[in-house]
Protein backbone atom coordinates (compact mmCIF):
# COMPACT_ATOMS: atom_id res chain seq x y z
CA UNK A 1 0.00 0.00 0.00
CA UNK A 2 1.17 3.72 -0.81
CA UNK A 3 1.88 5.97 1.99
CA UNK A 4 -0.84 9.00 1.44
CA UNK A 5 2.22 11.40 2.91
CA UNK A 6 4.46 10.74 0.50
CA UNK A 7 4.71 13.30 -1.66
CA UNK A 8 4.17 12.88 -5.57
CA UNK A 9 7.05 12.06 -7.04
CA UNK A 10 8.11 15.16 -9.46
CA UNK A 11 9.38 13.91 -13.30
CA UNK A 12 12.06 15.44 -15.47
CA UNK A 13 10.69 15.74 -19.17
CA UNK A 14 12.43 14.56 -21.93
CA UNK A 15 10.57 17.08 -24.17
CA UNK A 16 9.40 14.32 -26.08
CA UNK A 17 5.71 13.38 -25.01
CA UNK A 18 6.46 9.89 -26.55
CA UNK A 19 9.99 9.19 -24.58
CA UNK A 20 7.70 10.36 -21.11
CA UNK A 21 5.09 8.21 -21.54
CA UNK A 22 7.78 5.09 -22.23
CA UNK A 23 9.18 6.73 -18.53
CA UNK A 24 6.03 6.66 -17.14
CA UNK A 25 5.78 10.54 -17.50
CA UNK A 26 9.31 11.31 -17.47
CA UNK A 27 12.31 10.67 -14.82
CA UNK A 28 11.91 10.90 -11.52
CA UNK A 29 13.48 13.78 -9.60
CA UNK A 30 16.32 13.13 -7.83
CA UNK A 31 17.27 9.90 -9.53
CA UNK A 32 20.89 8.80 -10.89
CA UNK A 33 20.22 7.08 -14.55
CA UNK A 34 22.51 5.64 -17.16
CA UNK A 35 21.92 5.98 -20.35
CA UNK A 36 23.71 3.12 -22.37
CA UNK A 37 24.85 2.54 -25.81
CA UNK A 38 27.20 1.43 -28.31
CA UNK A 39 28.87 4.99 -30.32
CA UNK A 40 26.78 6.47 -32.47
CA UNK A 41 23.11 4.93 -30.77
CA UNK A 42 21.85 8.93 -29.49
CA UNK A 43 23.02 8.43 -25.90
CA UNK A 44 24.17 12.45 -26.22
CA UNK A 45 21.18 13.23 -28.47
CA UNK A 46 18.85 12.03 -25.73
CA UNK A 47 20.79 13.61 -22.42
CA UNK A 48 20.89 17.13 -24.54
CA UNK A 49 17.03 16.53 -25.20
CA UNK A 50 17.09 16.50 -21.65
CA UNK A 51 19.34 19.50 -21.05
CA UNK A 52 17.51 21.91 -22.57
CA UNK A 53 13.82 20.68 -21.85
CA UNK A 54 14.98 21.77 -17.98
CA UNK A 55 16.76 24.42 -19.13
CA UNK A 56 14.44 27.42 -17.50
CA UNK A 57 15.67 28.82 -14.51
CA UNK A 58 19.49 30.23 -14.25
CA UNK A 59 19.38 29.98 -11.12
CA UNK A 60 18.96 26.43 -11.02
CA UNK A 61 21.29 25.73 -14.76
CA UNK A 62 21.79 22.20 -15.80
CA UNK A 63 25.09 21.20 -16.42
CA UNK A 64 26.49 18.68 -19.10
CA UNK A 65 29.98 17.34 -17.96
CA UNK A 66 32.65 15.92 -20.62
CA UNK A 67 35.38 13.68 -19.38
CA UNK A 68 37.49 11.64 -22.13
CA UNK A 69 35.39 10.79 -24.71
CA UNK A 70 34.74 13.80 -26.97
CA UNK A 71 35.89 17.23 -26.61
CA UNK A 72 33.69 19.62 -25.50
CA UNK A 73 33.52 21.80 -28.79
CA UNK A 74 32.48 18.62 -30.58
CA UNK A 75 29.85 18.02 -28.19
CA UNK A 76 28.46 21.54 -28.12
CA UNK A 77 28.70 21.59 -32.37
CA UNK A 78 27.18 18.87 -33.62
CA UNK A 79 24.08 19.71 -30.40
CA UNK A 80 23.37 22.68 -32.43
CA UNK A 81 22.53 20.38 -34.97
CA UNK A 82 19.30 20.05 -32.89
CA UNK A 83 15.84 21.57 -32.85
CA UNK A 84 15.90 21.79 -29.37
CA UNK A 85 19.53 23.18 -28.81
CA UNK A 86 19.48 27.28 -27.66
CA UNK A 87 22.54 29.15 -27.93
CA UNK A 88 21.14 31.87 -26.10
CA UNK A 89 20.51 29.64 -22.81
CA UNK A 90 24.80 28.98 -23.02
CA UNK A 91 26.87 30.24 -20.08
CA UNK A 92 22.83 31.22 -17.58
CA UNK A 93 20.56 28.15 -17.56
CA UNK A 94 22.57 25.70 -19.49
CA UNK A 95 26.62 24.55 -18.68
CA UNK A 96 28.86 23.15 -21.02
CA UNK A 97 32.20 21.82 -18.51
CA UNK A 98 34.75 19.72 -19.61
CA UNK A 99 36.60 17.84 -16.28
CA UNK A 100 38.91 15.60 -18.40
CA UNK A 101 41.75 17.35 -17.66
CA UNK A 102 41.17 17.17 -13.64
CA UNK A 103 40.57 13.54 -14.45
CA UNK A 104 44.37 12.80 -16.30
CA UNK A 105 45.84 14.30 -13.63
CA UNK A 106 43.81 13.21 -10.35
CA UNK A 107 42.09 10.38 -11.74
CA UNK A 108 38.77 9.08 -10.69
CA UNK A 109 38.75 10.66 -7.15
CA UNK A 110 38.52 13.78 -8.82
CA UNK A 111 35.20 13.38 -9.97
CA UNK A 112 33.24 13.74 -6.29
CA UNK A 113 34.92 16.96 -5.51
CA UNK A 114 34.14 18.61 -8.81
CA UNK A 115 30.53 17.47 -8.40
CA UNK A 116 30.40 18.84 -5.49
CA UNK A 117 31.88 22.41 -6.31
CA UNK A 118 29.32 22.77 -9.34
CA UNK A 119 26.56 21.95 -7.07
CA UNK A 120 27.72 24.48 -4.50
CA UNK A 121 28.82 27.10 -7.01
CA UNK A 122 25.70 26.28 -9.53
CA UNK A 123 22.66 24.75 -7.51
CA UNK A 124 22.07 22.18 -10.59
CA UNK A 125 18.53 20.63 -11.49
CA UNK A 126 20.11 18.47 -14.01
CA UNK A 127 23.83 16.80 -14.13
CA UNK A 128 25.23 14.71 -17.43
CA UNK A 129 28.36 12.91 -17.34
CA UNK A 130 29.37 11.75 -20.82
CA UNK A 131 31.26 9.82 -20.69
CA UNK A 132 31.03 7.91 -17.37
CA UNK A 133 32.39 4.74 -18.69
CA UNK A 134 35.61 6.33 -18.82
CA UNK A 135 35.97 5.82 -14.48
CA UNK A 136 36.95 2.16 -15.53
CA UNK A 137 39.72 2.74 -17.94
CA UNK A 138 41.41 5.83 -15.28
CA UNK A 139 40.78 3.43 -11.90
CA UNK A 140 43.45 2.06 -10.40
CA UNK A 141 41.55 -1.01 -9.06
CA UNK A 142 37.53 -1.98 -8.80
CA UNK A 143 37.68 -0.94 -5.69
CA UNK A 144 38.80 2.73 -6.10
CA UNK A 145 35.61 2.74 -8.46
CA UNK A 146 33.59 1.23 -5.70
CA UNK A 147 34.46 3.75 -3.56
CA UNK A 148 34.09 7.01 -5.45
CA UNK A 149 30.92 5.58 -6.53
CA UNK A 150 29.28 5.52 -3.17
CA UNK A 151 30.54 9.50 -2.20
CA UNK A 152 28.91 10.29 -5.35
CA UNK A 153 25.77 8.33 -4.76
CA UNK A 154 25.46 9.49 -1.44
CA UNK A 155 26.22 13.27 -3.33
CA UNK A 156 23.73 12.88 -5.60
CA UNK A 157 21.26 11.94 -3.32
CA UNK A 158 21.67 14.67 -0.26
CA UNK A 159 21.46 17.16 -3.04
CA UNK A 160 17.99 17.42 -5.36
CA UNK A 161 19.45 16.91 -8.60
CA UNK A 162 18.57 14.34 -11.13
CA UNK A 163 21.71 12.77 -12.89
CA UNK A 164 22.09 11.49 -16.43
CA UNK A 165 25.37 9.23 -16.48
CA UNK A 166 25.86 8.41 -20.54
CA UNK A 167 27.95 5.31 -21.29
CA UNK A 168 29.23 3.01 -24.19
CA UNK A 169 27.71 0.28 -22.08
CA UNK A 170 27.12 -2.96 -23.10
CA UNK A 171 24.71 -6.11 -21.80
CA UNK A 172 27.25 -7.37 -19.79
CA UNK A 173 28.31 -4.79 -18.10
CA UNK A 174 25.48 -4.48 -16.36
CA UNK A 175 26.62 -8.00 -14.41
CA UNK A 176 29.90 -6.40 -14.50
CA UNK A 177 30.10 -2.53 -13.02
CA UNK A 178 28.59 -1.14 -9.99
CA UNK A 179 27.27 1.65 -11.29
CA UNK A 180 24.35 0.15 -12.51
CA UNK A 181 23.64 -1.80 -9.20
CA UNK A 182 23.60 2.17 -7.80
CA UNK A 183 21.52 3.60 -10.52
CA UNK A 184 18.07 4.67 -10.09
CA UNK A 185 16.95 4.25 -13.62
CA UNK A 186 19.16 2.14 -16.79
CA UNK A 187 17.89 3.33 -20.64
CA UNK A 188 19.12 1.60 -23.48
CA UNK A 189 19.54 2.53 -26.51
CA UNK A 190 20.41 -0.46 -29.38
CA UNK A 191 20.64 -0.03 -32.91
CA UNK A 192 20.31 -3.74 -35.01
CA UNK A 193 20.55 -3.99 -38.45
CA UNK A 194 17.49 -5.50 -40.40
CA UNK A 195 18.14 -6.69 -44.15
CA UNK A 196 19.41 -3.23 -45.82
CA UNK A 197 18.35 -1.16 -42.98
CA UNK A 198 19.00 -0.33 -39.36
CA UNK A 199 16.34 0.11 -36.72
CA UNK A 200 16.70 1.55 -33.10
CA UNK A 201 15.32 0.88 -30.34
CA UNK A 202 14.81 2.23 -27.21
CA UNK A 203 14.40 0.00 -23.75
CA UNK A 204 14.15 0.79 -20.29
CA UNK A 205 15.92 -2.13 -17.77
CA UNK A 206 15.10 -0.51 -14.63
CA UNK A 207 13.61 2.70 -13.44
CA UNK A 208 13.04 2.57 -9.76
CA UNK A 209 10.12 4.61 -7.87
CA UNK A 210 7.80 4.64 -11.14
CA UNK A 211 6.29 2.49 -13.43
CA UNK A 212 7.46 2.45 -17.65
CA UNK A 213 6.47 0.88 -20.76
CA UNK A 214 8.14 -2.50 -20.95
CA UNK A 215 10.01 -3.96 -23.56
CA UNK A 216 11.45 -2.12 -27.11
CA UNK A 217 10.12 0.92 -28.28
CA UNK A 218 11.48 1.84 -31.99
CA UNK A 219 12.97 5.25 -32.69
CA UNK A 220 14.32 7.21 -35.79
CA UNK A 221 17.04 10.33 -34.97
CA UNK A 222 15.84 13.45 -36.67
CA UNK A 223 16.52 17.23 -36.05
CA UNK A 224 14.16 17.24 -33.23
CA UNK A 225 16.24 14.27 -31.60
CA UNK A 226 14.85 10.94 -30.98
CA UNK A 227 11.60 10.48 -32.27
CA UNK A 228 10.36 7.74 -30.31
CA UNK A 229 7.46 5.15 -31.20
CA UNK A 230 6.27 3.59 -27.83
CA UNK A 231 4.94 0.15 -28.50
CA UNK A 232 1.28 -0.51 -28.93
CA UNK A 233 -0.10 -2.42 -25.78
CA UNK A 234 -3.68 -3.50 -25.20
CA UNK A 235 -5.96 -0.92 -23.65
CA UNK A 236 -6.19 -1.10 -19.76
CA UNK A 237 -10.38 -0.81 -20.22
CA UNK A 238 -10.59 -4.08 -22.79
CA UNK A 239 -12.06 -6.83 -20.63
CA UNK A 240 -15.06 -4.02 -19.89
CA UNK A 241 -15.94 -2.39 -23.68
CA UNK A 242 -19.79 -2.94 -24.84
CA UNK A 243 -19.94 -4.43 -27.95
CA UNK A 244 -22.06 -2.50 -30.70
CA UNK A 245 -25.56 -4.86 -31.59
CA UNK A 246 -25.66 -2.82 -34.68
CA UNK A 247 -24.09 -4.61 -37.90
CA UNK A 248 -21.51 -3.01 -40.52
CA UNK A 249 -22.33 -3.97 -43.89
CA UNK A 250 -19.58 -5.20 -46.22
CA UNK A 251 -20.29 -3.85 -49.55
CA UNK A 252 -20.05 -6.77 -51.30
CA UNK A 253 -23.65 -7.66 -52.78
CA UNK A 254 -24.61 -11.10 -51.02
CA UNK A 255 -21.75 -11.51 -48.32
CA UNK A 256 -23.68 -9.87 -45.50
CA UNK A 257 -26.55 -12.49 -45.70
CA UNK A 258 -23.30 -15.25 -45.13
CA UNK A 259 -23.30 -13.53 -41.87
CA UNK A 260 -26.53 -13.19 -41.37
CA UNK A 261 -26.78 -10.00 -41.88
CA UNK A 262 -23.33 -8.22 -41.74
CA UNK A 263 -20.77 -8.58 -38.75
CA UNK A 264 -21.21 -6.91 -35.86
CA UNK A 265 -19.70 -3.14 -35.63
CA UNK A 266 -16.42 -3.14 -33.78
CA UNK A 267 -15.75 -6.19 -34.96
CA UNK A 268 -12.22 -7.46 -36.63
CA UNK A 269 -13.02 -9.21 -40.08
CA UNK A 270 -9.65 -11.24 -41.85
CA UNK A 271 -9.66 -11.69 -45.32
CA UNK A 272 -7.00 -14.51 -46.75
CA UNK A 273 -6.88 -15.72 -50.55
CA UNK A 274 -4.30 -15.82 -52.83
CA UNK A 275 -3.29 -12.95 -54.87
CA UNK A 276 -5.57 -11.91 -57.66
CA UNK A 277 -8.30 -13.34 -54.98
CA UNK A 278 -10.15 -10.25 -54.40
CA UNK A 279 -8.92 -9.16 -50.98
CA UNK A 280 -8.05 -5.49 -52.06
CA UNK A 281 -11.12 -4.87 -53.72
CA UNK A 282 -12.88 -6.65 -51.15
CA UNK A 283 -11.30 -3.67 -48.63
CA UNK A 284 -12.36 -1.19 -51.14
CA UNK A 285 -15.71 -2.04 -51.21
CA UNK A 286 -15.90 -2.04 -47.25
CA UNK A 287 -14.66 1.48 -47.41
CA UNK A 288 -16.82 2.40 -49.67
CA UNK A 289 -19.98 1.17 -48.06
CA UNK A 290 -18.74 2.87 -44.96
CA UNK A 291 -18.54 6.12 -46.84
CA UNK A 292 -22.03 5.96 -48.65
CA UNK A 293 -23.28 5.64 -44.38
CA UNK A 294 -22.06 8.62 -43.87
CA UNK A 295 -18.70 7.10 -41.37
CA UNK A 296 -15.08 8.24 -41.48
CA UNK A 297 -12.63 5.83 -43.03
CA UNK A 298 -8.95 5.09 -42.96
CA UNK A 299 -7.80 2.90 -45.16
CA UNK A 300 -3.85 1.62 -45.07
CA UNK A 301 -2.13 0.33 -47.79
CA UNK A 302 1.59 -1.15 -48.73
CA UNK A 303 1.29 -1.94 -52.25
CA UNK A 304 -0.32 0.74 -53.86
CA UNK A 305 0.02 5.12 -53.38
CA UNK A 306 -2.54 7.11 -52.29
CA UNK A 307 -3.29 8.27 -56.37
CA UNK A 308 -3.96 4.95 -57.21
CA UNK A 309 -6.36 3.78 -54.50
CA UNK A 310 -7.99 7.24 -54.66
CA UNK A 311 -8.10 5.86 -58.84
CA UNK A 312 -9.60 2.08 -57.25
CA UNK A 313 -11.82 3.74 -55.03
CA UNK A 314 -13.70 5.50 -57.89
CA UNK A 315 -14.10 3.02 -60.07
CA UNK A 316 -16.10 1.06 -57.22
CA UNK A 317 -17.23 3.95 -55.62
CA UNK A 318 -18.08 6.45 -58.25
CA UNK A 319 -16.55 9.89 -57.88
CA UNK A 320 -16.51 11.33 -54.21
CA UNK A 321 -17.61 14.87 -53.55
CA UNK A 322 -16.10 16.85 -51.45
CA UNK A 323 -17.68 16.12 -47.97
CA UNK A 324 -17.33 12.30 -48.61
CA UNK A 325 -13.49 12.86 -49.53
CA UNK A 326 -13.05 15.18 -45.85
CA UNK A 327 -14.52 11.55 -44.26
CA UNK A 328 -11.88 9.47 -45.98
CA UNK A 329 -8.21 8.64 -45.29
CA UNK A 330 -5.40 7.35 -47.16
CA UNK A 331 -2.34 6.23 -45.27
CA UNK A 332 0.53 4.49 -47.83
CA UNK A 333 3.45 3.38 -45.60
CA UNK A 334 7.20 1.33 -47.18
CA UNK A 335 6.60 -1.42 -45.25
CA UNK A 336 10.44 -2.18 -46.39
CA UNK A 337 11.92 1.01 -45.01
CA UNK A 338 9.23 1.60 -41.89
CA UNK A 339 9.03 -0.34 -38.33
CA UNK A 340 5.74 -1.33 -37.83
CA UNK A 341 6.00 0.92 -34.53
CA UNK A 342 5.90 3.85 -36.59
CA UNK A 343 3.15 2.96 -39.00
CA UNK A 344 1.04 1.79 -36.34
CA UNK A 345 1.56 5.04 -34.77
CA UNK A 346 0.50 6.87 -37.83
CA UNK A 347 -2.83 5.19 -37.67
CA UNK A 348 -3.50 5.63 -33.81
CA UNK A 349 -2.65 9.45 -35.20
CA UNK A 350 -5.23 9.23 -37.60
CA UNK A 351 -8.09 7.34 -34.95
CA UNK A 352 -6.92 10.43 -32.76
CA UNK A 353 -7.14 13.17 -34.77
CA UNK A 354 -11.32 12.39 -35.34
CA UNK A 355 -13.29 9.48 -35.04
CA UNK A 356 -12.75 6.51 -37.31
CA UNK A 357 -15.55 3.81 -37.77
CA UNK A 358 -13.79 1.72 -40.31
CA UNK A 359 -9.99 0.58 -41.01
CA UNK A 360 -8.96 -1.50 -43.70
CA UNK A 361 -5.62 -2.71 -43.57
CA UNK A 362 -3.82 -4.03 -46.76
CA UNK A 363 -2.04 -6.07 -46.16
CA UNK A 364 -1.20 -7.80 -42.74
CA UNK A 365 1.59 -9.81 -44.80
CA UNK A 366 3.50 -6.84 -45.34
CA UNK A 367 3.07 -5.60 -41.61
CA UNK A 368 5.02 -8.84 -40.95
CA UNK A 369 8.03 -7.36 -43.19
CA UNK A 370 8.07 -4.16 -40.97
CA UNK A 371 7.91 -6.27 -37.83
CA UNK A 372 11.01 -8.27 -37.81
CA UNK A 373 9.77 -10.86 -36.08
CA UNK A 374 6.04 -13.27 -35.82
CA UNK A 375 5.83 -12.20 -31.77
CA UNK A 376 6.18 -8.71 -32.11
CA UNK A 377 3.52 -9.11 -35.02
CA UNK A 378 1.58 -10.66 -32.51
CA UNK A 379 1.65 -8.49 -29.75
CA UNK A 380 0.91 -5.59 -32.24
CA UNK A 381 -2.10 -7.40 -33.89
CA UNK A 382 -3.67 -8.19 -30.43
CA UNK A 383 -3.61 -5.04 -28.93
CA UNK A 384 -4.18 -2.99 -32.10
CA UNK A 385 -7.20 -5.44 -32.29
CA UNK A 386 -8.17 -4.66 -29.11
CA UNK A 387 -7.71 -0.80 -29.62
CA UNK A 388 -10.11 -0.92 -32.03
CA UNK A 389 -12.79 -2.93 -30.56
CA UNK A 390 -12.80 -0.52 -27.37
CA UNK A 391 -13.01 2.57 -29.98
CA UNK A 392 -15.73 0.95 -32.00
CA UNK A 393 -14.03 1.21 -35.19
CA UNK A 394 -15.14 -1.74 -37.49
CA UNK A 395 -12.04 -3.23 -38.78
CA UNK A 396 -11.04 -5.25 -41.82
CA UNK A 397 -7.49 -6.95 -42.44
CA UNK A 398 -6.36 -8.89 -45.84
CA UNK A 399 -3.73 -11.65 -45.60
CA UNK A 400 -2.26 -13.42 -48.68
CA UNK A 401 -2.19 -16.94 -48.40
CA UNK A 402 -0.55 -19.43 -50.90
CA UNK A 403 -4.09 -21.14 -53.17
CA UNK A 404 -5.23 -23.67 -51.72
CA UNK A 405 -4.04 -23.40 -48.55
CA UNK A 406 -6.16 -22.34 -45.76
CA UNK A 407 -4.54 -21.42 -41.94
CA UNK A 408 -1.28 -22.96 -42.79
CA UNK A 409 1.16 -19.66 -42.04
CA UNK A 410 1.95 -18.97 -38.65
CA UNK A 411 0.12 -15.31 -38.80
CA UNK A 412 -3.05 -16.55 -40.17
CA UNK A 413 -2.81 -19.20 -37.13
CA UNK A 414 -2.06 -16.73 -35.00
CA UNK A 415 -4.79 -13.76 -37.13
CA UNK A 416 -7.40 -16.63 -36.67
CA UNK A 417 -7.85 -16.29 -32.83
CA UNK A 418 -7.42 -12.50 -33.13
CA UNK A 419 -10.17 -11.79 -35.36
CA UNK A 420 -13.96 -12.07 -34.63
CA UNK A 421 -14.54 -13.19 -38.81
CA UNK A 422 -12.35 -14.68 -41.38
CA UNK A 423 -13.35 -14.82 -44.94
CA UNK A 424 -11.24 -17.11 -47.37
CA UNK A 425 -11.23 -16.31 -50.88
CA UNK A 426 -10.23 -19.11 -53.37
CA UNK A 427 -9.25 -19.56 -57.26
CA UNK A 428 -9.35 -22.76 -58.67
CA UNK A 429 -9.04 -23.80 -62.05
CA UNK A 430 -11.78 -25.91 -63.10
CA UNK A 431 -12.73 -27.06 -66.50
CA UNK A 432 -10.27 -24.87 -67.74
CA UNK A 433 -11.29 -21.93 -66.55
CA UNK A 434 -10.69 -20.39 -63.01
CA UNK A 435 -13.53 -19.72 -60.79
CA UNK A 436 -13.32 -17.47 -57.75
CA UNK A 437 -15.44 -18.66 -54.29
CA UNK A 438 -15.81 -17.38 -50.70
CA UNK A 439 -16.04 -18.59 -47.35
CA UNK A 440 -17.10 -17.70 -44.18
CA UNK A 441 -15.01 -19.73 -41.91
CA UNK A 442 -15.67 -17.99 -38.65
CA UNK A 443 -18.24 -14.89 -37.26
CA UNK A 444 -18.07 -14.64 -33.59
CA UNK A 445 -21.36 -14.13 -32.25
CA UNK A 446 -23.27 -14.79 -35.74
CA UNK A 447 -24.80 -17.68 -37.12
CA UNK A 448 -23.56 -17.75 -40.34
CA UNK A 449 -23.36 -19.90 -43.65
CA UNK A 450 -19.91 -22.63 -43.58
CA UNK A 451 -20.57 -24.06 -47.62
CA UNK A 452 -18.45 -21.84 -50.14
CA UNK A 453 -20.20 -19.32 -52.57
CA UNK A 454 -19.27 -18.10 -55.90
CA UNK A 455 -17.90 -14.88 -56.61
CA UNK A 456 -17.81 -12.59 -59.71
CA UNK A 457 -15.60 -9.67 -59.65
CA UNK A 458 -16.41 -6.87 -62.32
CA UNK A 459 -15.26 -2.97 -62.68
CA UNK A 460 -18.24 -2.60 -59.75
CA UNK A 461 -16.16 -4.85 -57.36
CA UNK A 462 -17.10 -8.32 -55.63
CA UNK A 463 -20.29 -9.90 -55.48
CA UNK A 464 -21.31 -13.16 -54.20
CA UNK A 465 -23.25 -15.54 -56.72
CA UNK A 466 -24.34 -19.00 -56.10
CA UNK A 467 -22.15 -21.41 -56.93
CA UNK A 468 -22.88 -22.97 -60.31
CA UNK B 1 18.10 34.55 24.56
CA UNK B 2 20.88 37.00 24.14
CA UNK B 3 21.48 38.95 21.57
CA UNK B 4 24.24 37.83 18.88
CA UNK B 5 25.44 39.06 15.65
CA UNK B 6 24.90 35.60 12.83
CA UNK B 7 22.34 33.84 13.68
CA UNK B 8 23.22 30.28 14.87
CA UNK B 9 21.98 27.00 12.87
CA UNK B 10 22.75 23.91 14.38
CA UNK B 11 22.50 20.98 12.02
CA UNK B 12 21.81 17.30 13.36
CA UNK B 13 22.35 15.03 10.54
CA UNK B 14 24.28 11.81 10.26
CA UNK B 15 24.94 12.18 6.50
CA UNK B 16 28.46 14.06 5.98
CA UNK B 17 27.44 15.22 2.37
CA UNK B 18 23.77 16.66 4.11
CA UNK B 19 26.25 18.24 6.37
CA UNK B 20 28.45 20.22 4.32
CA UNK B 21 25.80 21.17 1.65
CA UNK B 22 24.24 22.66 4.55
CA UNK B 23 26.75 23.90 6.24
CA UNK B 24 27.75 25.84 2.48
CA UNK B 25 24.61 27.05 1.64
CA UNK B 26 23.47 28.20 5.14
CA UNK B 27 27.05 29.72 5.82
CA UNK B 28 26.51 31.86 2.11
CA UNK B 29 23.36 32.83 3.47
CA UNK B 30 24.82 34.39 6.57
CA UNK B 31 24.68 32.05 9.34
CA UNK B 32 27.05 30.28 11.56
CA UNK B 33 26.39 26.34 11.39
CA UNK B 34 27.58 24.45 13.86
CA UNK B 35 26.41 20.11 13.71
CA UNK B 36 25.70 17.40 15.66
CA UNK B 37 25.59 13.59 14.39
CA UNK B 38 22.83 12.15 16.89
CA UNK B 39 20.19 13.67 18.93
CA UNK B 40 21.55 13.24 22.76
CA UNK B 41 24.49 15.20 21.31
CA UNK B 42 22.22 17.59 20.00
CA UNK B 43 20.25 18.18 23.01
CA UNK B 44 23.10 18.76 25.08
CA UNK B 45 24.26 21.49 22.29
CA UNK B 46 21.34 22.85 22.36
CA UNK B 47 21.22 23.39 25.99
CA UNK B 48 24.38 24.56 26.25
CA UNK B 49 24.35 26.99 23.14
CA UNK B 50 20.59 28.17 22.54
CA UNK B 51 21.11 28.45 18.60
CA UNK B 52 18.63 30.25 16.67
CA UNK B 53 17.20 26.89 15.01
CA UNK B 54 17.81 23.69 14.85
CA UNK B 55 17.34 21.50 11.49
CA UNK B 56 17.44 17.83 12.09
CA UNK B 57 16.92 14.54 10.62
CA UNK B 58 13.87 12.31 11.94
CA UNK B 59 16.44 9.25 11.22
CA UNK B 60 19.40 10.07 13.43
CA UNK B 61 21.17 8.11 16.63
CA UNK B 62 20.62 7.74 19.72
CA UNK B 63 17.23 10.35 20.62
CA UNK B 64 15.54 10.82 16.91
CA UNK B 65 14.96 13.63 15.28
CA UNK B 66 11.32 13.77 16.49
CA UNK B 67 11.72 12.72 20.00
CA UNK B 68 14.66 15.31 20.20
CA UNK B 69 11.79 18.12 18.82
CA UNK B 70 9.51 16.78 21.30
CA UNK B 71 12.36 17.62 24.67
CA UNK B 72 13.34 20.95 23.24
CA UNK B 73 9.77 21.52 23.39
CA UNK B 74 9.10 20.58 26.95
CA UNK B 75 12.57 21.65 28.40
CA UNK B 76 12.18 25.50 29.57
CA UNK B 77 15.46 27.04 28.16
CA UNK B 78 14.95 25.21 24.87
CA UNK B 79 11.37 25.77 23.86
CA UNK B 80 11.96 28.82 22.25
CA UNK B 81 14.53 27.68 19.93
CA UNK B 82 12.44 26.78 16.19
CA UNK B 83 12.49 23.06 15.01
CA UNK B 84 13.02 22.69 11.59
CA UNK B 85 12.19 18.87 10.64
CA UNK B 86 14.52 18.04 7.31
CA UNK B 87 13.57 14.47 6.74
CA UNK B 88 14.07 11.48 3.84
CA UNK B 89 10.50 10.64 5.57
CA UNK B 90 7.26 12.24 4.25
CA UNK B 91 6.15 12.64 8.23
CA UNK B 92 5.17 16.62 8.05
CA UNK B 93 2.20 15.22 10.44
CA UNK B 94 4.04 13.60 12.96
CA UNK B 95 6.53 16.27 12.98
CA UNK B 96 3.74 19.21 13.60
CA UNK B 97 2.57 16.86 16.23
CA UNK B 98 6.20 17.02 17.85
CA UNK B 99 5.85 20.55 18.34
CA UNK B 100 8.27 21.17 14.76
CA UNK B 101 8.28 24.51 13.58
CA UNK B 102 8.74 23.54 10.17
CA UNK B 103 9.11 20.58 7.65
CA UNK B 104 10.75 19.74 4.99
CA UNK B 105 11.70 16.65 2.93
CA UNK B 106 14.76 15.82 1.58
CA UNK B 107 17.04 15.79 -0.97
CA UNK B 108 18.33 18.98 -0.29
CA UNK B 109 17.10 21.73 -2.64
CA UNK B 110 19.20 25.19 -1.37
CA UNK B 111 16.45 27.70 -1.86
CA UNK B 112 13.37 25.80 -0.19
CA UNK B 113 15.99 25.43 2.90
CA UNK B 114 17.83 28.65 2.82
CA UNK B 115 13.95 30.68 2.42
CA UNK B 116 12.68 28.50 5.43
CA UNK B 117 15.47 29.23 7.79
CA UNK B 118 14.75 32.72 6.88
CA UNK B 119 11.12 32.21 7.63
CA UNK B 120 11.66 31.09 10.97
CA UNK B 121 14.05 33.65 12.10
CA UNK B 122 11.69 36.42 10.74
CA UNK B 123 9.10 34.65 12.50
CA UNK B 124 10.99 34.02 16.01
CA UNK B 125 12.37 37.55 15.90
CA UNK B 126 8.79 38.83 15.45
CA UNK B 127 7.67 37.01 18.47
CA UNK B 128 10.82 38.21 20.49
CA UNK B 129 9.70 42.04 19.66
Amino acid sequence: MSNPAATPVVRISSGSREVDEVLGGGLPENSINIVMGEPGSGKTTLAEAFLFANANDAKRPVLFLTTLSEPLEKVIRYGQQYRFFDADKIGTAVLYDSIAADMVTGGVSTLVPKLKEAIKAHSPRLIVIDSFKVIHDLAKSPEEVRLMLHEAAGLLTAYNVTVLLVGEYRHEDIARYPEFAVADGIIELARNALGSRDERYLRVFKLRGSSYREGSHAFEISSDGLQVYPRLVSPVEAASYQRSSKRASSGVPGLDAMFAGGVWQGSATLVAGPTGSGKTTMGIQFVVEGLKQGERCLLVNFQENPTQLAHQLEQIGGKLDAETRERLQLQYHSAVELPIDRIVVSIFKALRRSPIHRVVIDAVGDLAVAANDAARLHDYLYAMGQHFAVMGVSSLLTLEVDAGVEATSAIQGRLSHMTDNIVYLTLESRSGTMARSIRVAKARGLGHDLQPSGLQIDARGLQVIERS
Amino acid sequence: MEKRGKAIILVVDRDPHVRELEAHFLGQAGYDVIFEQDGNGALERARELSPDIIVTEILVPGLDGLALCRQLKAGPKTRGIAVLVFSVLATAGRAAEAGADAFLQKPLTDHALVETVARLLASAKKAGT
